[in-house]
């Protein structure tokens, strides 16, 4: 009773090739769904990597020389404590640096190694009651060039801007693709639907010498499953392009400042593409189950 | 081997296509259903196959209640008919040989069994020569041949034919029937609905007669009337 391997593979690359063009349109038009669906999670953690540090409404950070002493240190967090300016701050100390550090180049390990905690800077993060540019501003020049202090880096306007853009940005790449992997979904329906009806007499013979409706349903369901499989591979390979030109490129140390740290790891690339193989699947899975169950009935 | 108790079927609550049908047909058994147009001999037969649910009685076919069998042991039911078609129903892109053996391949039967029992079947009905030849290169009566061998390929007990001489001219026929009539003598339950007159009366064997769906006359060795 088991469904030959052979008897499958042939019917689902029979009903594939018969439809070539159709089959190539839903296989596109998942891929490049897919797409902009992984692009959509691959800037988001690029953005969320890069703005990481201004999490929480942290507007500046005080970094301090390692090697500053600690009558420096108390100076400087006696004076952020005692601010009615400040809201709230966090000191981060130079293990907890080394592991931001560690995180940031986890694809570099070569720089890990060179680098260890005593040799990075502790740094005060800074929440203010204001977070208006112009107050951010003059309160953390007052903490300019004081003793122990390495530098003062806060971010303003421009990253907030950078932020609302990307958040902009990516919701046209959900929005687009969610439309995308509608359109996908009818695809792969109207695909199933016209090979099952252009294999009508095979069915009825099927059915009449009692072949069991999964005998029936597995290989055109494999179709959906298929087409989904190799628009979800194409999306692969973009998702690749965009991270190593556009991601890498907006990162690249001599452009701006700002973009450093906007990149993807690995693991977050990954689990990205296994999403989108995901979605492909349950994408598939909605089409074919739609079609064999409205269209085949028994 | 069938057997119907009461079975009425309506269609859209409103066509009565049998009525209260009663009949019990004997293993090895070769019936003709016979009446005219519209009278429920197709629909009689498809009730047989579980292609319609009657409205009202119980059918039994190989010793199962066919009203209350799951929907996925129906194509087990109907791995027990074959089913024979007035117009072939072959699928004009497979051989000869490729339709037969597609009736086996898609109820899962392996390789080796297809490659035996294939040949056997076309040897059977006379078409051993025209195995790799393609429907339309067949004359009706050779169609209805491969028909007839998909139909038994799986050696079914019971075979239900719906008018298989209806496109077929009396020569012709009479080739169909003797084929019918060999397979029979095995053993194997026969129900053929038909409206050709010689062939009832030259066979000579039970005949059924609806008339607006009721059964009018059931005679054994009976005439087409
Ligand atoms: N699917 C259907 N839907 C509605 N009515 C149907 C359907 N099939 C058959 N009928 C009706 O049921 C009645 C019996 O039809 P059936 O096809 O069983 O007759 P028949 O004896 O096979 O006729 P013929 O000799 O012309 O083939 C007819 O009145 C027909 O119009
Ligand atoms: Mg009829």
């Amino acid at each position: 009773m088991a469904l030959s391997p052979r008897y499958v593979l042939r019917e689902t690359g029979q009903n594939l090739w018969r439809n070539v063009l159709s089959s190539a349109a839903a296989i596109i038009t998942i891929g490049v769904s897919l797409w902009l669906f992984g692009g959509f999670f691959l800037f988001n953690y690029a953005v969320d990597n890069a703005t990481a540090r201004w999490e929480g409404g942290i507007e500046f950070v005080v970094w301090m020389q390692p090697d500053a002493t600690a009558e420096q240190d108390a100076n400087i967090r006696d004076s952020i404590d005692t601010s009615p300016a400040i809201k709230e701050w966090i000191y981060v100390d130079q293990s907890q640096t080394y592991e931001e550090f560690r995180e940031i180049f986890a694809d570099t390990p070569e720089l890990i190694e060179v680098v260890s905690p005593d040799v990075l800077p502790p740094s005060y993060r800074v929440v203010p009651e204001n977070p208006d540019a112009d107050v951010v501003a003059e309160l953390s020049d007052q903490f300019v060039g004081r003793p122990g202090v390495e530098e003062v880096v806060s971010a303003d306007q421009t990253i907030r801007d950078i932020q609302r853009l990307a958040d902009k940005v990516t919701r046209v790449f959900l929005v687009g693709s969610v439309i995308l992997l509608t359109a996908a979904t009818l695809l792969i329906l109207t695909n199933i639907v016209s090979a099952i009806r252009s294999r009508g007499a095979e069915i009825e013979i099927m059915k009449v010498v009692g072949a069991t409706n999964w005998f029936i349903r597995v290989p055109f369901m494999l179709e959906g499953l298929v087409q989904a499989v190799l628009g979800a591979m194409g999306a692969w390979v973009g998702l690749r392009v965009l991270d190593d030109t556009v991601i890498k490129g907006l990162s690249e140390p001599d452009s701006l400042q700002l973009m450093q740290g906007f990149r993807v790891d690995q693991g977050e690339f990954y689990s990205t593409s296994l999403l989108v193989l995901g979605i492909a699947i349950v994408v598939s899975g909605i089409g074919s189950a739609v079609a064999v169950t409205r269209y085949l009935d028994v | 081997m069938i057997k119907l108790n009461n079975v009425t079927k309506v269609y859209k609550g409103t066509v009565v296509a049998v009525r209260d049908v009663t009949v019990d047909i004997a293993k090895g058994e070769f019936v003709f259903l016979v009446g005219p147009s519209g009278s429920g001999k197709s629909t009689f037969i498809r009730l047989l196959n579980r292609e319609e649910l009657p409205e009202h009685g119980t059918i039994y076919v190989a010793g199962k209640d066919i009203g209350t069998l799951g929907t996925w042991r129906v194509p087990f039911l109907r791995r027990n008919i074959g089913f024979i078609f007035q117009d072939f129903k072959l699928l004009p892109k497979k051989t000869v040989a490729e339709n037969v053996a597609f009736a086996l391949e898609v109820i899962g039967k392996p390789r080796q069994v297809v490659r035996k029992q294939v040949p056997a079947i076309l040897e059977l009905v006379g078409l051993a020569e025209k195995i790799d030849n393609f429907p339309h290169e067949l004359s009706g009566g050779e169609q209805q041949r491969v028909s007839v061998a998909r139909a038994f390929v799986n050696r079914p007990p019971i075979l239900l034919a719906d008018e298989p001489t209806g496109n077929l001219d009396p020569q012709t026929s009479v080739g169909i029937m003797k084929l019918l009539d060999r397979i029979n003598r095995t053993g194997t339950t026969v129900v053929m609905a038909t409206h050709d007159r010689s062939i009832v009366d030259t066979m000579r064997r039970r005949v059924i007669e609806l008339d607006r769906g009721e059964i009018v006359r059931d005679q054994a060795r009976g005439v087409y009337e």
